[in-house]
């Protein structure tokens, strides 16, 4: 009994010491600086946090070289798809042309009318949302993960862009910035698990939080009040509750599946992203 | 005197391709619009592989630093990857020295553990060490799928090893 407990332990110890012809380190050592290296980053270490930014800056740099090949291959087959799609979208489009034609004259009449209601009740001229400094950026790379849903941009503090910052795709917005470093950052998106954004739903005073669920659009509402329907086609806005973002910037909508499920998907694509606004709460465009 | 650039890369395939990978996130055919489906860790085929059979070919240092790209591109805890990695040429050094006649299926089969005793490092460290949650799902899947891959690269790299390099040697 003894003799294979012995054995076993010898066994253990010999693959983890032993080194190959050509290998330089033992898996021992590695392993162990591993854990090290693990421990640097959980302890934030203030130089730890320098070393990371550069070296995320360094790998960034050559996995967007790396990443070419298959960018080129998704942009080729984008523009096929493209191709094939041009005719069935026009026409939609041109339906939709008519339509909002048609809004349009209802807009202008609703905003004269606006206007003298206004100057009837002397309101003057309503408040505006202060003009916010948006800093525009590329993205890097865009591949999924399994782990976290981000992006990774070509600006970073270089460009004042700093954790917490507010990331928007045309007009809506998509994700937070949850690392800087002095050329690039990472921005989760509002699809990833650990994205939690506290919202308000069309129509309604219902306050709820937004999280994301790891796919590529759809998201899902939590702490709804006890017995609350959601209906479909509504848009659910940002409350501004966390007191960083801006209120009232669409984020997504509510809309009935194939299998006549209730589910909500977000108004911007995350994942067609390749310029984005990055801003300090709200998005006036 | 300089050895040709060719030659360097037909040598060094394994660790090409593993470096590769750590700076594209490869997650399988999912990179293949319209196939959700297929996702597969092929960076740990490949240690496994490599560590099982051509153990000479794929450093233990090249295995730790693909890791760390790895953190980095991913956005984990720097050293997650790492250790996962190096937890899986323990284990597979350990099949390696146990195993008096190799066959394919007792590797295929000794790939199960492996992948188990790997993932459950890597669970430990995210769930400790970082605020991240997980797709569990997804992960589960990712290990099925490379599970199942792993006998089609196992013929690929045996015939690219046995009978290509020894062929141009």
């Amino acid at each position: 009994m003894s003799d294979n407990r012995d054995d076993f332990i010898i066994a253990i110890r010999y693959a983890l010491l032993k080194k190959g012809a050509k290998q330089k380190f033992s898996l021992f050592f590695l392993m162990m600086l591993s854990i090290f290296v693990i421990t640097l980053d959980k302890l934030s270490v203030p130089f730890i946090f320098s070393t990371r930014a550069v070296l995320n800056d360094l790998v960034y740099q050559v996995s967007v070289i790396t990443a070419i090949p298959g960018k080129l291959v998704n942009s080729l087959n984008q523009i096929q798809i493209n191709h094939f799609n041009v005719i069935n979208k026009n026409k939609i489009l041109k339906e939709e042309i008519e339509i909002l034609k048609n809004d349009r004259y209802n807009v202008l009449f609703l905003k004269t009318e606006n206007k003298f209601l206004k100057e009837a009740l002397d309101l003057g001229s309503a408040r505006t949302i202060n003009e916010e400094s948006s800093i525009k950026a590329r993205v890097l790379i865009d591949q999924e993960s399994p782990y976290l849903k981000s992006l990774i941009i070509n600006k970073g503090k270089k460009n004042n862009i700093i954790k917490g910052m507010t990331v928007f795709n045309n007009n809506y917005f998509i994700g937070v910035v949850i690392e800087s470093n002095y050329l690039t950052a990472r921005v989760l998106l509002i699809t990833d698990l650990n994205s939690k954004i506290p919202v308000v739903i069309q129509d309604t005073n219902v306050n709820a939080i937004l999280t994301g669920t790891g796919k590529k659009k759809n998201l899902k509402l939590e702490y709804l009040p006890d017995g609350f329907v959601l209906e479909p086609d509504k848009i659910i806005y940002t409350s501004g509750k966390d007191g960083f973002l801006a209120t009232g910037l669409p984020v997504a909508e509510t809309y009935l599946s194939k299998k006549n499920k209730l589910l909500i998907r977000t108004l911007g694509d995350p994942q067609q992203a390749s310029i984005i606004h990055v801003t300090n709460g709200g998005f006036n465009n | 005197m300089f050895t040709p650039l060719k030659t360097i890369f037909k040598n060094n395939l394994a660790v090409i391709i593993f470096y590769a990978l750590s700076f594209h996130t490869f997650t399988g055919l999912k990179e293949i619009p319209n196939l959700p489906l297929f996702s597969f860790n092929l960076q740990m085929i490949i240690v496994y592989f490599y560590v099982l059979k051509f153990p000479d070919s794929l450093g233990l240092g090249h295995i730790f630093l693909a890791g760390i790209i790895n953190d980095v591109v991913i956005g984990t805890p720097l050293g997650t990857s790492s250790f996962s990695f190096l937890v899986l040429s323990f284990f597979t050094t350990y099949i390696r020295d146990h195993t008096l006649r190799p066959k394919m299926a007792a590797e295929w089969t000794a790939f199960i553990p492996a992948l188990f005793v790997s993932n459950f490092s890597y669970f430990i460290i995210i769930n400790n060490f970082s605020h991240l949650s997980f797709y569990y799902i997804e992960m589960l899947r990712v290990t099925f799928f490379t599970y199942l891959f792993f006998p089609f690269f196992y013929y690929l790299f045996i015939i690219y090893e046995t009978k290509i390099l020894k062929a141009n040697a």
